[in-house]
């Protein structure tokens, strides 16, 4: 009896490694709100800009948006020509129903623009469920006034769309 | 034999309970991780209040929402420290100078933003308790001669705002604290890159207190200036203490709107100065050349419009006054 006490009384002890152990094992992140720069707020906006254009089957402002000689360059393929890209994404059998670009990183080189971000979408490709999370280099090249798409980079680097359904909790990097 | 069943049994019962007590533990730890803010995007978990009052005067539906549980700062004025990092007398720039110090510590007091048409906006925002003041007020400040160095990260920013509130500055969590750091010193989590400032929160000497850092946007001027040549400059070119004053008043209106990232935001994750980022409204050209878009506290200043919570949420200048696109 005075065993199963004893034991009883040193259970929490051993405990306590497991609890020590466990607490530091990765500090938060600090989650913060910024103020995004001049350029992160333009590229986001020219970023979704295009997605829309994709979204709503608009051609004409899709390809306004692209230089004459633009490639979409993915993993283990060939560069993939600005027209054809466009062709792709305006048939019948694509359907981007929803997005979200948020982590947007401008490199600002003067007449040009490297612009990084991640990118979720909901979209079908013949009926099938072709979503998932992206990771997007896009190089910009100014042109007048305004900016247009030169090379795009595009990595897959996740297959289910977690699109948020809710109010999200702000990040400022949207 | 007997003894030896027993032994194994009891081995068995103490390894039991063992595994059950770790696993009960890890969940209960996954379940703290799941509350607290991580930064990301996601679902929140958190529910929205039905359309409608909330407090006394501020509602629903304006294009931002209140979220169930968070507060916002309603003191009246609302405290708002400074934290001078770097050299701010004579530094790298023309900006890091006593001249800044004086004009944004001005720039901050009840007399001028702090009792302003444009302050008075965010009386829009409230919590179930009662609604932001309007008023804030510069309620002091100390110098930190890089006690970081000239380059850190968010960690860093931390022990430097624990290293003065409450020795130097009160320990306050009804303020503000802004870090403000001179045109040689890197915060090297985006500064520049992808941000001109941000806020956020953290416990420190056993208070939730909420601060911002704001760097000298001189060291990006096109990134982080709307022109070069603001309505306050010295001379031509020194355009970093307006650049500031447009991110603090960013900062400040987000830090008292949402100080602990869980209460105004809109669907997209935009807090009600993310809403009209970089917006100015209709300008006025100064002497010197340098457009304007408000007066108060005797100076003109190019600061970006405000969201407003009532007639249907939109960018204004002043509470009140027509909503802007940009």
């Amino acid at each position: 009896m005075l065993r199963v006490f004893g034991f009883l009384a040193a259970f929490p002890l051993l405990l306590m490694p497991l609890a020590v152990g466990q607490e530091p094992v990765k500090p938060p992140l600090n989650p913060r709100i910024v103020t995004a720069t001049r350029q992160v707020s333009m590229f986001s906006a020219l970023e979704k800009q295009m997605l829309e254009a994709v979204r709503k089957k608009d051609k004409a402002a899709l390809q306004a948006m692209l230089t004459d000689e633009t490639f979409i360059n993915l993993p283990d393929a060939d560069p993939l020509p600005g027209d054809d890209w466009v062709e792709s994404v305006m048939s019948k059998d694509f359907s981007l129903k929803s997005f979200v670009v948020r982590q947007v990183n401008v490199t600002d080189l003067g007449t040009a623009a490297v612009v990084g971000y991640d990118r979720i979408q909901d979209s079908t490709d013949k009926g099938k469920q072709d979503g998932g999370e992206f990771y997007v280099v896009d190089v910009w090249k100014k042109d007048g006034d305004t900016w247009k798409l030169a090379d795009r980079y595009v990595c897959k680097v996740g297959s289910t769309p977690v699109l948020p359904t809710g109010p999200v909790r702000p990040t400022g990097k949207q | 034999m007997a003894l030896a069943q027993r032994r194994v049994r009891n081995a068995a019962v103490i390894l039991f309970m063992f595994l059950t007590a770790s696993f009960l533990m890890a969940q209960s730890l996954r379940s703290g991780e799941d509350k607290a803010p991580d930064g990301k995007h996601g679902q929140s978990g958190q529910t929205l209040t039905a359309a409608g009052p909330i407090g006394q005067t501020v509602v629903q539906g304006n294009g931002i929402n209140y979220h169930t549980g968070g507060t916002v700062l309603k003191a009246s004025p609302v405290p708002i420290y400074i934290i001078w990092y770097g050299n701010w007398n004579g530094g790298a720039k023309p900006s890091d100078s006593q001249a800044t110090v004086s004009l944004i510590q001005g720039f901050l007091s009840s007399s001028s933003l702090g009792g302003s048409g444009y302050e008075a906006i965010n009386t829009t925002y409230g919590d179930t308790t009662g609604n932001v003041s309007g008023h804030l007020n510069f309620s002091g400040a100390v110098f930190d001669n890089y006690s970081q160095g000239t380059r850190f990260g968010d960690r860093n920013l931390t022990t430097i705002v624990s290293t003065h509130a409450g020795h130097g500055l009160p320990l306050d969590a009804s303020g503000v604290y802004l870090v403000l750091t001179s045109s040689d010193v890197k915060e090297s989590s985006g500064f520049c890159r992808t941000y001109c400032g941000f806020h956020t929160h953290a416990t420190i000497g056993g208070a939730d207190i909420k601060y911002a850092f704001v760097g000298n946007v001189d060291q990006c001027p096109a990134g982080c200036e709307i022109q070069s040549t603001g309505p306050n400059s010295p001379s031509t070119g020194v355009g970093g203490a307006d650049g500031m004053t447009n991110t603090i008043t960013h900062e400040t209106e987000e830090a008292i709107t949402d100080p602990d990232l869980n209460a105004w935001f809109d669907a997209s994750g935009n807090e009600d100065a993310d809403k009209c980022n970089f917006k100015f409204g209709p300008t006025k050209t100064a002497a010197n050349g340098a457009k304007f878009n408000q007066t108060f506290g005797g100076h003109n200043w190019m600061i970006q419009m405000e969201w407003e919570n009532s007639r249907g949420g939109g960018c204004d200048q002043t509470l009140g006054g027509p909503f802007f696109t940009n």
